[in-house]
């Protein structure tokens, strides 16, 4: 892969709901270190290994999890101090500053911490929301929008990568 | 993709052999959420393949449920998986049928 830099272009007030996603995120990050691991969401997260050997998915997931939690969580605050950087993430998100434009540059870095981080977001949502079929939608449900505003920002970083 | 192994015995046939070039598999299975553009994405960065493979790669995941990415031994095929894991997408590890 090529070393070039991504320039991401988010409203401020796109940065500012996407920065309390990734807060939730870490909370659950930081919650699934503990015993209530079995949160379907970390599950998803860090899915067994061995479906068919018990055994061998638990010393799987003793070795493996807590790195892999770990690198979520490093993911997770990259993204959040790079959105700090833009906005103001204690701020009222109804001022008017909302409509501002604010870009963040993505090293090869960052953007594999956005990939990854964004996916994880959308893969948490959907578990939230139940989702198990592709054309799953609710237009009642504001949690749809914010999934497939994810997926629309994941697209987009995807495609800024590849060159397409 | 550890495909360098013995030399076949002259005997075998080719496509039996590809079809066991290690003892353990990693799978990748299919979810409704992991965008196509980002497995295709997740298959070039990883494994290095081209854009073409990576494509019919994914097509196999989405159309037939999962695919095989990689064959060899069981701890590379535990990399993989935990590399599979970091990106999001849902990988098991079994042992290659017979």
């Amino acid at each position: 892969m090529s070393r070039l830099e991504i320039v991401l272009e988010l409203t401020t007030a796109e940065a500012f709901h996407l920065s309390g996603l990734v807060r939730q995120f870490l909370e659950l990050l930081d919650d699934s270190a503990s015993v209530t691991a079995d949160d379907p969401a970390v599950a998803r997260l860090a899915p067994d290994a061995y479906p068919d050997d018990p055994e061998a998915s638990r010393e799987f997931r003793t070795v493996t999890r807590g790195d892999l939690l770990a690198r979520r969580r490093d993911d997770a605050q990259r993204l959040l101090a790079q959105l700090a950087a833009l906005v103001d993430l204690d701020a009222d998100p109804a001022e008017p500053t909302a409509g501002d434009e604010a870009a963040v540059t993505l090293d090869p870095d960052d953007l594999q911490a956005w990939l990854r981080t964004l996916a994880a977001l959308r893969l948490v949502i959907a578990t939230r929301l139940g989702i198990h079929d592709e054309d799953d939608h609710d237009p009642s449900d504001p949690r749809y929008d914010i999934y497939e505003w994810l997926g629309y920002r994941l697209d987009g970083l995807v495609h800024a990568a590849s060159g397409s | 993709m550890g495909v360098s192994g013995p030399a076949p015995a002259i005997d075998e046939a080719p496509d039996l052999v590809r079809e066991r070039v290690g003892p353990w598999q990693t799978v990748v299975w299919n979810d409704p959420v992991n965008l196509m553009s980002y497995v295709v994405h997740v298959f070039r960065e990883y494994f290095g393949y081209s854009r073409e493979r990576a494509t019919t790669l994914m097509l196999a995941v989405h159309n037939d449920g999962h695919a095989v990415v990689a064959e060899g031994a069981r701890e590379q095929m535990e990399l993989h998986a935990q590399a599979m894991h970091d990106y999001g997408l849902w990988a098991t590890i079994r042992r290659a049928p017979a």
